[in-house]
């Protein structure tokens, strides 16, 4: 990976540095499924986000699929059926 | 770092089973009929969006992610909040330029930070440090979302008809 020379980023009253990120970056980490078996901090940041990248991808893609799978289940639900029933008593 | 709660689930469910009863009703053929594999889809665009705008709706403007989010959903349902775009960018422009300064810096975790900005709503004016803790809270609030659309179709496919 890249060098271990400390690196701030200064940019008018802000100022980030390279510690900050990595933190942050390590309790992003431990959100991500694929990463949460490992307690080790061997993960690289450059790694965590692309993880991050590929969770929130497959997430999206999860949600497009599962709106798939519900415009059909209204397309065949019935005015007086035990489902109409389900979501009705789900909503008092 | 906040993480959302229960209680975002449970507004969450209530605001998307309330949008999806109110799409079937402005959807629902009389007809026993099968509705087609065209009006299928289009449905599913509708109940898509509305899971997206239900969990921004929940969060509220709290987060700079499902602020962004709203705005985004705005535009693509029609509505032509124009005016509150262009507010938004004059707010954002020198946030824009700082943020663009600092893209010049992330080199290491360059492809990887640009490709967040990309899928978090709102991440392409973030600086490093926002983004990843709206990163943080998109996330958890989006497996939220995930979970409860999930338990809808178990609970609907669970009944055959």
């Amino acid at each position: 990976m890249s060098s271990r020379r400390s690196r701030s980023m200064q940019s008018g009253s802000s100022r980030i540095t390279e510690d900050q990120i990595t933190d942050l970056v390590s309790k992003l980490q431990r959100l991500i499924p694929e990463f949460r078996n490992r307690r080790s901090d061997k993960v690289s940041a450059s790694k965590v986000l692309q993880e991050t990248c590929n969770y929130i991808r497959s997430l999206q893609r999860e949600v497009g699929d599962l709106s798939e799978r519900l415009s059909e289940l209204l397309g065949s639900l019935e005015t007086d059926s035990d489902q109409a029933s389900i979501i009705r008593s789900l909503l008092m | 770092m906040k993480t959302p709660s229960n209680s975002i689930k449970r507004r969450f469910a209530l605001k998307f089973l309330r949008t999806l009863v109110r799409i079937r009703k402005s959807t629902h053929q009389p007809s026993p009929s099968q509705s087609s594999t065209w009006e299928i889809r289009r449905r599913a665009q509708r109940i898509k969006l509305a899971a997206y705008s239900s969990m921004a709706r929940t969060v509220g403007s709290k987060r700079a992610w499902s602020r962004a989010l709203t705005m985004k959903l705005r535009a693509a349902m029609g509505n032509r909040p124009w005016s509150m775009i262009k507010q938004e960018s004059k707010k954002m422009t020198r946030r824009k330029l700082i943020a663009k300064r600092k893209r010049h810096m992330e080199k290491d975790l360059n492809s990887g930070v640009q490709e967040l900005r990309r899928l978090v709503p709102g991440g392409q004016w973030m600086d490093p440090l926002s983004l990843m803790q709206e990163t943080a809270h998109f996330l958890r609030c989006l497996e939220t979302q995930v979970r409860v659309m999930r338990s809808i179709v178990a609970e609907g496919e669970g009944f055959p008809c």
